[in-house]
């Protein structure tokens, strides 16, 4: 619809992902904010192909950013059910372990 | 490019003096009004049509059961119980709504929902024949597998959002076996692909003939037992026998679904019965040759069209009829056996397949074996001149 | 006419999703909530012409990264934690008060900022005038995947492996010691 509308979408979401990442304290509701992040600046990257310069290097790296936010999920939430096996909370202020 | 049905049906002179009275009467260019109605027919007739055959599905299982163990099956609702599913479908309209108490009434309304969003979605670029598929989608074999696993995040949901012991078991099994089996679908898929060069509809069905020998399935060894994969992850992703654990009727109370009553009920019902025809008519278009029909018969024409449905139909029915037979054919398999079935028996089967693709496409220029047999051997002999 | 119904659509979706996301009070929920921001973007995707990357963002994030996230919240609810911390304070709620949302909003106030000071870059870099017509992405994908980006193609297919390996491993069940 125009090259500022697509921005402004993408602006939103991250700054909402950013939100999502500081005010929530809880492990797996952050990495979701991380998600909006990532989906945010991909968005970006393919508006660009489209209206300046037509190059299809923009959904190359669109592409590996979902390759590397997937990869990124799972690794995170494999940590997320460690710490969960260990410490029984998912509380962001109970990973203090190496807290002075 | 894309081609829709809006595109094939403007070939057409009536439609053209259509849209050009209504342009002179609007003052605009009408051609996107008409458009949009002929898309909002068009996928209203798909819809009608899909909704009667998983209601005909339930009743074509019914029947079918009821042959195999020497029973009669439903017969009193119309002549032969052919209204039978209409008969469910009011039961199941007038029941009570029944949501627990200590369920999660948002997962309630959305579990359904993500069911039927997930099967309706992948309508768009069912072929049904060469003009009337409603969207002919250049990467449209990977939005069907997109929009497919919403299945299983809706199945999830389900078990998880009723908050009982049988529903989370079923749930989980559910969702684990569909995530699981989406790998050997895909890639056999991806092994078709290799072969007929596009991800789109019409380039994997038209790289195929209307004769049974033109078709992929005996295109080479390594596609025959890709569709036998494709097949057997089919009938996992669907939740059916001899894969229906989730649903098991002796064991869970009924899985995922037990704490569903009425409608909600009859969407995860419906979305199985649907979702059985998608499936089947994806196995269809890859690999038993889609809506060709021998000899182009017809030719481009409307009857040309008509045959085609025709030809897809009865090749998606047939295997409709497959499925139907081995789930009142085969016993259950157990969660374990389940996962080691796909984990280590069918995924390896199936990279091994597509290597083999690959290695066959290289060597021997993607010709299919009937080719390289009878063709050659017909120019060894001087046929050919 | 119908290229601004459909962006307007896939943005709602978008934006009311991710509204959504970071403000319900119920984890499941908010999963769900991510999922129709994730369909919201692979529309927007579609609107813009890249066909391939939408159908990837469908298969990878819907079918794959909302799923994992959904397993991990039930395997990880039900925990028994206490309220107060080791310092005898009451803990913030999991899911962020009224004072976490308003230290984010004031920072996330100072990126935007931010971000709209590189945007000027943006708005004054050279645009097409003409938008070329939408046109199948997937060949040329394929082509520049193979010949121009071949390293980064082998690298996400090494990095995949590892976090294949890597994953099964962290979350494998701790084998008692005999």
């Amino acid at each position: 619809m125009g090259f500022y509308s697509y921005l402004v979408v993408s602006t939103i979401l991250f700054v909402l992902g950013i939100v999502a990442v500081l005010a929530r304290k809880n492990i797996i509701a952050i990495l979701l904010g991380l998600e909006l992040i990532l989906n945010a600046s991909a968005l970006n990257f393919v508006t660009y192909t489209r209206f300046v310069n037509n190059n299809i290097d923009g959904h190359i790296f669109a592409l590996f950013i979902i390759i590397v936010a997937a990869a990124e999920a799972a690794v995170g939430l494999a940590i997320v059910l460690r710490f969960f096996q260990i410490r029984e909370t998912i509380h962001v202020d109970d990973a203090t372990q190496l807290q002075g | 490019m894309n081609q829709t049905v809006v595109s094939y049906l403007l070939q057409f002179e009536p439609i053209k003096k259509l849209v050009l009275s209504l342009s002179n009467l609007l003052g605009f260019n009408a051609i996107s009004i008409v458009s949009f109605l002929i898309f909002l027919i068009v996928i209203l007739i798909v819809v009608g049509f899909l909704a009667t055959v998983g209601g005909l599905g339930t009743y074509a299982e019914r029947k079918i059961s009821a042959d195999m163990q020497a029973r009669i099956g439903p017969n009193r609702v119309g002549p032969y119980g052919i209204l039978q599913f209409l008969a469910d479908g009011a039961k199941m309209l007038l029941k009570e709504d029944i949501i627990p108490t200590q369920s999660d009434k948002f997962l309630f309304y959305v579990a359904p929902m993500l069911c039927i969003v997930g099967v309706f979605g992948t309508i768009a670029v069912i072929p049904f024949s060469s003009g009337f598929t409603i969207l002919n989608f250049n990467v449209g074999l990977v939005y069907l597998i997109g929009i497919s696993s919403l299945v299983g995040l809706g199945v999830f949901l389900g078990g998880y959002g009723s908050n009982s012991k049988w529903s989370m078991l079923g749930g989980m099994r559910g969702a684990s076996q569909i995530i699981s089996y989406e790998i050997p679908v895909v890639l056999s898929s991806l092994s078709i692909v290799l072969l007929s060069g596009g991800l789109s509809f019409s380039a994997l069905i038209g790289a195929q003939g209307g004769w049974p020998h033109e078709w992929f399935i005996f295109h080479n060894p390594f596609t025959f037992i890709g569709f036998f994969i494709l097949f057997i992850g089919s009938l996992a992703e669907t939740n059916r026998a001899p894969f229906d654990l989730p649903e098991a009727e002796s064991e869970l109370v009924s899985g995922y679904h037990t704490e569903f009553s009425g409608m909600r009920f009859g969407f995860f019902a419906l979305a199985e019965y649907i979702e059985v025809f998608v499936v089947c008519g994806l196995a269809t278009a890859l690999f038993l040759g889609g809506y060709n029909v021998p000899m182009h018969l017809g030719g481009d024409g409307l009857i040309g069209q008509v045959l085609q449905v025709g030809s897809f139909v009865s090749k998606t029915f047939l295997l409709y009829y497959i499925v139907i037979v081995t789930r009142w054919t085969l016993p259950r398999l157990r969660v374990d056996q389940l996962m080691t079935m796909c984990w280590k028996y069918l995924i390896p089967i199936a990279m091994f397949n597509l290597i083999m693709v690959g290695l066959w496409m290289w060597l021997f220029d993607g010709r299919s074996l009937f080719t390289l047999l009878f063709k050659s051997a017909s120019v060894a002999s001087g046929a050919g001149h | 006419m119908f290229d601004t119904i459909l962006f307007i659509f896939a943005a709602l979706a978008a934006i009311v999703g991710g509204i959504l996301t970071i403000s319900v009070k119920n984890l499941m929920h908010a999963c769900v909530f991510l999922l129709l921001t994730l369909l919201g973007v692979a529309g927007l995707y579609l609107t813009l012409g890249a066909d391939f990357v939408g159908v990837i963002q469908l298969v990878v994030y819907v079918g794959g990264v909302v799923v994992l996230m959904v397993f991990a919240v039930m395997l990880t609810s039900g925990s028994n934690a206490q309220k107060v911390n080791r310092f005898g304070m009451v803990k913030i709620p999991t899911m962020g008060n009224f004072r976490t949302y308003t230290l984010a909003g004031i920072f996330a106030a100072l990126i935007l900022m931010s971000i709209i000071k590189l945007y000027r870059n943006v708005f004054s870099m050279a645009r097409l005038e003409k938008l070329p017509e939408y046109y199948p992405t997937v060949s040329k994908i394929g082509h520049s995947l193979v010949s121009t980006h071949v390293l980064a193609f082998e690298i996400s297919s090494v990095l995949l492996l590892g976090a294949l390996v890597g994953a099964a491993i962290i979350s494998r069940p701790k084998r008692e010691m005999r």
